[in-house]
């Protein structure tokens, strides 16, 4: 059974994430970049810099006057909102094809990426007061594991997604069973490759664990809030199929109903504008 | 997706009655004295523990009945006389029934008390609206102090940003510095290194000048000294073409040497007062004789108004018209060579003065006027042929005429003829201005020179110091042909040696010289002849009543050379080759002055 690095190892030889996207993640890591380097790499990307300035003036941001110019649209998005927007880009290639009837789909994934990081972002900025650009960051990336596993050993996989019940195990125990590892452990060597933040890496790893009781507020436990909401919702990876809330996070709900209330009446439109953001298949 | 999904995503985690004690609550709050009791569609009945409204078939009855009531409050009076109400709260999906103890009347009778019933369930309702509203407010304060936090970030960042150009530009700035340093040093050894390459090519030229024409001087001295013997027809006519063709050849080294000594920049010009019209009638006395023997007119016009004394490069200028002329002379077959000067402008003291010299010869054709002023160039390949000559003249003018600021131009016609004409500017010197003497000439009109002829100078004694035993040999002759007594040294050493034991009345010192050069020799010998005790032991300079004549014989006409000879203390000097004519002059100058300066006379 092959491990996690040597997963990680092959798929990084077959798909490699965009030349930009490394390079603007390692300029988000170096306190000595400024924005005139992120501008010099944007601009490289003609895909970029469209959906850049389609950022910069959709009604998320609210600007008055129109922003035409890479330099200005880069301040005002910021260098994480950046950094997000390609990695959108980048993981929707990865995302595409691969339809069988296994039980799972990479479209199924990434709609329930997308909703994940929609709803994380909410909950971190509303509930937690958190700037939510990592978390969003998480969300979309948190399950990119399967897409690795779905590339190289599939049929390991769909065995896993057949195995998994819920009410018995996680699907990340089920991975162990046939795979050897699971999507976490290669999410986040994958992850680790890419150089996201520590945080992300953490979250990505430990997104399925549901017997620690993980702090409120952290990246993790908004994950496994938000992949709840988004179960609930219909929109989980293996339709129908989701981890239950684990009990340290239903006593959250609990105690702060009706802020999830609040969250849940916006949510709709909410996803209504990254659609238009992102362009996601929502 | 509908609204309702989304509303109870999270229906499972919830008991359900949350809702319903909050509202009950707020009811109880409200009216305290009320008994009141929510009976959930989901079969949840609050108050847990509580006193009931009405008897218990009394809620059964008073349930059904409001539930099919359809929104409207239905009244029941119980047992004991007292109302009873019930009301369909479709908001929290329960029906409420309460009972106010103590009243025995029907509050739904009275319009008054049915609003007073909607009014105080519409309150509890809308407390929860409130409490939705201050969530929603909180999280939109969360949400603000994040993009407070944000702001602060962006203006911390663009801080952090703004240091970091400053600082980026700061290295660059010194970057930029130590690279103009570094390339400043680079240009500074570059510019050291090709002054090197410029004083030794100079070096060279000089010593290449010299080492030229002290063999020619050998050629044309001895075929001149040839030519004063007797000699039979055939071998006077070898003699002279020997020496004409040495003479070619001197002129020929001499341009290239000008001409590689100007492209040098190692040309000095002067700038003294000079006149003019001497200078151009010194230039046509030099062709007046061959014009005539080929019957050309010659003429000379110069404006009248032109100013008498000039400052600029006699010498040069001079050069530049013999150029000229000698090249109009060498083309013209028939017709006249005309020499014109002409003022163009005058203005404070700068004179734009217009050379200009015509002939009426073979002409250039157009398509090679441009390119005669270059090196090596004459109008076609056939002219060198035809005529002779270097092609050099032309160049050297034209860098001449560049050099003293002006420019040279020609105009021809193809057989009709050619006239070259130059500007140059000139400074207007005042009349009382010291007229500098001129030179003797040099080079291509030596050709002209015819030594005087040769008066006894007997008895004066001549001292000829002077390394190159041809030279020495040429020397000698044409210094005993002047009847001199002479001694010759070969080197600075040898020549004390002789002042040691002899007197002299000339000492010829050569400047370059093994073992001691000329200028030391000098040196030496006007230190002896300061200290007593020293000239004590040199007969030659024990008894002198005036220091002893020495003329210098340098190959270099440089000005440097020049000085160095006075600074040597040498009271003359003589450039090399020994131009017999030149020579001859220093020994008749120097034998009168010896004859006044000794009352006993030469001895005969």
């Amino acid at each position: 059974m092959p491990t996690a690095q040597e997963l990680v190892r092959k798929f990084s030889d077959l798909k490699t994430l965009p030349h930009v996207a490394l390079r603007l993640t390692k300029l988000v890591n170096d306190d000595r970049s400024t924005m005139h380097d992120f501008e010099e790499v944007i601009k490289l990307d003609p895909v970029l810099v469209t959906r850049l300035l389609r950022l910069v003036n959709s009604p998320y941001f609210g600007l008055i006057n129109k922003v035409e110019s890479i330099p200005k649209a880069v301040v005002y998005v910021g260098m994480k909102n950046l950094r997000n927007l390609v990695a959108v880009e980048a993981l929707r290639n990865l995302f595409r094809g691969g339809e069988n009837e296994n039980g799972f789909s990479r479209k199924n994934l990434w709609i329930h990426s997308a909703t994940v990081a929609i709803i994380a972002e909410m909950i971190a900025k509303r509930i937690f007061g958190q700037e939510g650009e990592d978390v969003f960051l998480a969300g979309i990336i948190h399950d990119i594991g399967l897409i690795v596993e779905d590339q190289l050993v599939g049929e390991s996989l769909w065995s896993a997604c057949a195995a998994y019940d819920p009410t018995k195990n996680t699907l990340a125990l089920c991975e162990q069973e046939s795979i050897g590892t699971d999507h976490c452990l290669v999410g986040n060597l994958l992850a680790k490759e890419w150089r996201l933040p520590n945080e992300v890496l953490k979250a990505i790893r430990l997104h399925h664990d549901m017997e620690r009781k993980h702090s409120l507020g952290s990246i993790t436990s908004i994950l496994q809030l938000a992949e709840y909401v988004a179960g609930k919702l219909g929109y989980s990876p293996l339709v129908g199929r989701f981890d239950p809330l684990p009990d340290y996070l239903v006593r959250h709900v609990r105690s702060t109903m009706t802020n999830y209330k609040v969250i849940m009446r916006d949510l709709p439109s909410e996803m209504a504008k990254a659609k238009d953001l992102y362009e996601t298949d929502l | 997706m509908t609204g309702d999904e989304f509303e109870n995503v999270f229906d499972d985690l919830l008991n359900g009655d949350e809702e319903l004690k909050a509202f009950c609550q707020v009811l109880q709050e409200q009216v305290p004295q009320a008994f009141i009791q929510l009976h959930g569609d989901n079969g949840v009945v609050l108050p847990e523990v509580a006193a009931q409204p009405c008897s218990a078939e009394g809620v059964a009855e008073l349930l059904a009945k409001t539930r099919a009531a359809g929104g409207r409050p239905v009244a029941a009076q119980g047992q004991a006389g007292e109302w009873c109400y019930g009301l369909r709260v479709d908001k929290i999906s329960a029906v409420l029934l309460f009972s106010l103890p103590g009243r025995s009347d029907n509050l739904l009778v009275e319009p008054h008390g049915r609003q007073l019933l909607q009014g105080v369930i519409d309150y509890a309702l809308l407390q929860q609206e409130q409490q939705l509203l201050k969530i929603e407010n909180e999280q939109i304060f969360r949400q603000i102090a994040v993009l407070k936090q944000k702001h602060t970030a962006l203006i911390e960042d663009n801080f952090r940003q703004y240091r970091l150009i400053q600082d980026k530009e700061k290295e660059y700035a010194r970057t930029l510095e130590s690279e103009i340093a570094r390339q400043t040093a680079e240009l500074r050894n570059t510019n050291a290194r090709l002054e090197e390459a410029s004083r030794l090519q100079s070096e060279f030229l000089a010593n290449m000048s010299h080492e030229l024409r002290t063999p020619m001087n050998a050629i044309i001295g001895f075929s001149d000294l040839l030519l004063e013997l007797k000699l039979d027809k055939e071998s006077r006519e070898y003699a002279q073409t020997i020496k004409n063709a040495g003479m070619n050849l001197l002129v020929l080294i001499n341009d290239i040497l000008d001409l590689a000594k100007i492209e040098a920049g190692r040309i000095e010009l002067e700038h003294a007062p000079f006149d003019l019209r001497e200078t151009v009638d010194n230039v046509a006395s030099l062709f007046r004789i061959p014009a005539r023997e080929k019957k050309l007119s010659f003429m000379v016009e110069i404006a009248p108004q032109l100013p008498a004394l000039l400052y600029g490069d006699n010498n040069r200028l001079r050069q530049i018209l013999i150029n000229l002329v000698g090249n109009a002379m060498k083309f013209t077959a028939a017709g006249e060579v005309a020499i014109v000067i002409g003022l163009q402008s005058l203005a404070s003291e700068q004179a734009q003065v217009v050379f200009s010299v015509r002939d009426s010869g073979i002409g250039i054709p157009p398509e090679r006027q441009q390119a005669i002023f270059d090196k090596f160039t004459q109008a076609d390949g056939s002219t060198t042929r035809k005529y002779g000559g270097t092609g050099l003249g032309l160049a050297i003018c034209h860098q001449l005429v560049q050099l003293m600021g002006g420019s040279i131009a020609v105009k021809s016609v193809e057989g009709e003829g050619s006239s070259f004409f130059f500007t140059l500017p000139l400074k207007v010197a005042r009349p009382d201005a010291v007229v500098a003497p001129r030179p003797e000439p040099e080079g291509r009109a030596e050709g002209n020179m015819q030594a005087e002829a040769a008066s006894v100078r007997s008895a004066l004694r001549v001292l000829l110091v002077e390394d190159n035993p041809v030279n020495q040999r040429l020397a000698s002759i044409i210094i005993k042909k002047q009847g001199c007594e002479l001694a010759v040294a070969g080197d600075g050493i040898e020549a004390l040696a002789q002042l040691e034991k002899h007197v002299f009345d000339l000492v010829l010192m050569d400047v370059q010289m093994p073992n001691m050069d000329g200028l030391e020799a000098t040196r030496r010998i006007r230190k002896i002849e300061a200290s007593s005790g020293a000239r004590a032991q040199y007969a030659g300079l024990r008894n002198r009543t005036k220091p002893l004549s020495i003329i210098g014989l340098t190959a270099h006409a440089r000005k440097e050379d020049e000085q160095s000879c006075y600074g040597a203390g040498m009271n003359g000097f003589l450039t090399k080759p020994i131009i017999r004519a030149r020579l001859e002059a220093v020994l008749a100058e120097e034998a009168e002055a010896c004859n006044l300066g000794r009352p006993q006379g030469p001895a005969a």
